[in-house]
């Protein structure tokens, strides 16, 4: 099992009642801040990383969010680039993991594939890629595009990125959203291509494509993991074996929130407030209609979740959450070694789920209780779930070669868009991508 | 009068167009010269407004791509508002409409606009319908697409507790028709807004010369979606227009203030005074 040190870059030091006064997390007034709190909100986040690393975690993750004061990451390259340097430099074997550039917003999606290129230079071959389609706010109202083409638009940025990755000679991209006259990036990526993962939240269609094009795919547990992972991660095994691939454990990654402390007690009393602040701050002051914009969601989808808002987990309660709801609805794991270990490693081990991405700075979880997380969490909980899979008979096929993995071609397979006109049968056109990978 | 409550007979047209690639529905009611109606963002809803039109004039109402039922992934087939233009005028071809009266709400008015900019010898007469399409910085359109569905009806309505707009927000008890006509309206917006998102101004203004028709703007004077003051914008750039701003009424007049859009719009056609009284 994998285990990677997840982290966003809040802005710590919102006001007490600030889900009471303002409505929105990702329209928050800059006033707010004070340029010691910005700063200090992002070279320690970057520090905590750099900790995690000497600690021996196996990756390092990030994420993208534009204006938006509970993750200030408009572009997650920017901090992995300087993470994969500084890993580098020191010697530190460790994933760099942005999840990174969204392709449903990019704009430039050339400047993407040579950003993850030179991260991968850095680094000497140490990038996992991650793309996400888009949260529909930082897409649409951040970045301009219709809601309904964010998924379109994933699928051709994803193509072109590919082939910029591989393709030998220069090319010319006559795309429906870009068009360039010639591609021919420099530098390319050390590896060949890196492994890519996909991060969602429940489509069944984005999860089909993971599967069908040999993607990873994460799962990121905000909405509570005791209320949705038995949904989501039956639905993903399920579509595997419709897919017709293996239950191997190493494409499934899971993000979870995590605090540890010498005590049961102790964590409580340490981490329960900043933990209410990074829910009640974060993602629970993000209006829902933000994260499903018209057009952004399949009408079969919009459908079924009227029906069954079950993927949605605590999240329509997370503005007001107690320490206790995020607690027992599974968005948090809180306590001893003993009880993180036991929780974490239980449910990993019955969702099959090979990498685990522990968040564990989070809301206005000041440094030295970060360090402190960091440390212990490393200490005394990576070392016990690592072997996890260790008598699994299926390799790491979406994890670097120089860190142990044995990295496979992607495959063509199902676009991210439902009826895409695309490709026939919606899916992926180029399967240039395939027979040039390795 | 009657036909207000009782409407008339509405029959379904499919015609294939955009090379075979798209097969858009058309609902027709009523008897006489054409009139080519264009919806709003949420889709067709046959209502009083073209039931009353629909006795004077054979009505005709396309249902922009993906907004139909059952075909929602229409909206894939198109990419430019240029297509758009071009697609309405081969319905119109296709429909066998000579120059027919082109009335429009809302987005739907927009699309009026820049196919009656286009093709200059396309309408007769057209009617807007508190349009979108221009846009000032001192009256920003409001986004109705990122508005939530709890605050629509305060920003459609002057007065969102009427019977007429309670009627129109009305959804059905059966829960899984009321989830299939979310989606569709979700989906609605979706679809009519890769036309209109981020910002619902694809350089109308500049085109707006070229509409030589006779042009009504009806617009809710409290409209809160899209200002009425724009109807002086609309005006300025317009050769032959004229407007009636209703009072006491917000984006959708023809809704909101029935016998005041009919009596508007029947006076600027021409026709029986009577029939929306």
């Amino acid at each position: 099992m994998k285990v990677t040190l997840f982290e966003q870059a809040p802005y710590r030091y919102l006001p007490d009642n600030f889900e009471k006064e303002h409505d929105s997390v990702c329209n928050t007034p800059y006033s707010l801040t004070t340029l010691d709190g910005v700063y200090s909100s992002i070279r320690d986040f970057m520090d905590e990383l750099m900790t995690g690393a000497r600690a021996g975690f196996d990756g390092l993750a990030v994420t993208e969010h534009g204006q938006s004061s509970y993750d200030m990451m408009p572009n997650p390259d920017l901090a992995a680039s300087a993470l994969a340097y500084m890993t580098e430099a020191e010697g530190l074997n460790v994933a760099i993991f942005p999840m990174g550039r969204s392709l449903g917003k990019a704009r430039e999606p050339v400047r993407v594939a040579e950003e993850y290129a030179l991260i991968d230079v850095l680094s000497g071959g140490r990038l996992v890629a991650g793309f996400p389609i888009g949260l529909h706010y930082d897409a649409s109202i951040n970045n301009g595009i219709p809601p309904i083409e964010i998924r379109p638009r994933f699928d051709e940025n994803l193509e072109l990125l590919l082939r910029a990755w591989q393709e030998q000679e220069p090319f010319v991209h006559n795309g429906r959203f870009i068009q360039y006259p010639e591609v021919n990036i420099w530098p390319r990526p050390l590896q060949n291509p890196p492994p890519v993962w996909i991060t969602g939240i429940g489509n069944p269609r984005t999860m089909q494509m993971c599967l069908e094009r040999n993607f990873g795919f994460n799962y990121l547990s905000w909405f509570g993991a005791k209320l949705t992972g038995k949904r989501i991660f039956d639905r993903f095994w399920d579509l595997a074996d419709q897919v017709g691939v293996p239950r191997n454990p190493h494409r499934l990654g899971f993000l979870q929130t995590i605090a540890v402390a010498e005590t049961d007690e102790r964590a409580e009393q340490e981490y329960a407030k900043h933990l209410e602040y990074g829910f009640r701050k974060g993602l629970g002051s993000i209006p829902p209609q933000l994260l499903g914009l018209p057009g952004g969601i399949d009408i079969r989808g919009v459908q079924a979740l009227v029906k069954d808002p079950g993927d949605f987990g605590l999240y329509y309660q997370m503005r007001s959450a107690s320490f206790k709801d995020l607690v027992d609805a599974g968005v948090v794991i809180c306590g001893s070694p003993a009880t993180v270990r036991e929780q974490t490693r239980d449910f990993c081990q019955q969702y099959g789920i090979g990498t685990l991405h522990a968040m564990l700075g989070f809301g206005s979880l000041p440094r030295d209780l970060a360090m402190k997380n960091i440390q212990l969490f490393a200490e005394e909980v990576a070392p016990y779930l690592r072997d996890l899979w260790a008598d699994s008979e299926y390799p790491h096929h979406w994890w670097p070669q120089r860190l142990g993995g044995d990295p496979t071609p992607v495959t063509p397979g199902a676009t991210a868009t439902e009826g895409s006109p695309a490709g026939a049968n919606g899916h992926a056109q180029s399967t240039r991508t395939a027979v040039a990978a390795r | 009068m009657t036909t207000l409550q009782q409407g008339p007979e509405i029959t379904e047209e499919t015609i294939p167009v955009w090379n075979g690639k798209l097969n858009i529905r058309v609902k027709v009611a009523g008897a006489g010269a054409p009139l080519l109606y264009l919806h709003p963002a949420a889709g067709l809803a046959w209502d009083p407004f073209l039931s009353h039109l629909a006795e004077s004039y054979t009505v005709y109402a396309p249902e922009f791509p993906g907004t139909s039922v059952g075909d929602p992934y229409a909206i894939h087939a198109i990419d430019h508002l240029s297509d758009v233009v071009l697609l309405y005028e081969e319905i119109v071809r296709t429909l066998g409409l000579r120059k027919p009266v082109v009335v429009g709400q809302s987005f739907g008015g927009m699309l009026a606009a820049e196919l009656a900019s286009a093709f200059t010898e396309l309408a007769s007469r057209v009617v807007l319908l508190d349009p979108i399409g221009l846009w000032r910085d001192d009256h920003p359109v409001a986004n109705w697409i990122a508005t939530p569905p709890d605050k629509l009806p305060g920003l459609l309505f002057h007065d969102p507790g009427s019977p007429a707009a309670k009627a129109m927000l009305q959804m059905p008890e059966d829960a899984d028709l009321a989830a299939a006509a979310t989606a569709g309206l979700v989906w609605s917006f979706g679809s009519t807004g890769k036309f209109a998102w981020p910002v619902p101004d694809r350089g109308l203004r500049s085109r707006l010369y070229r509409l030589n028709a006779p042009v009504l703007l009806v617009w809710g004077r409290d409209d809160k979606l899209i200002s009425s003051a724009y109807v002086e914008d609309w005006q300025h750039e317009l050769s032959d227009s004229q407007a009636v701003v209703i009072n006491d009424c917000g984006h959708i007049p023809q809704v909101e203030k029935l016998s005041e859009t009919v009596a508007a719009v029947d006076r600027f056609l021409g026709n029986s005074p009577s029939a929306g009284a």
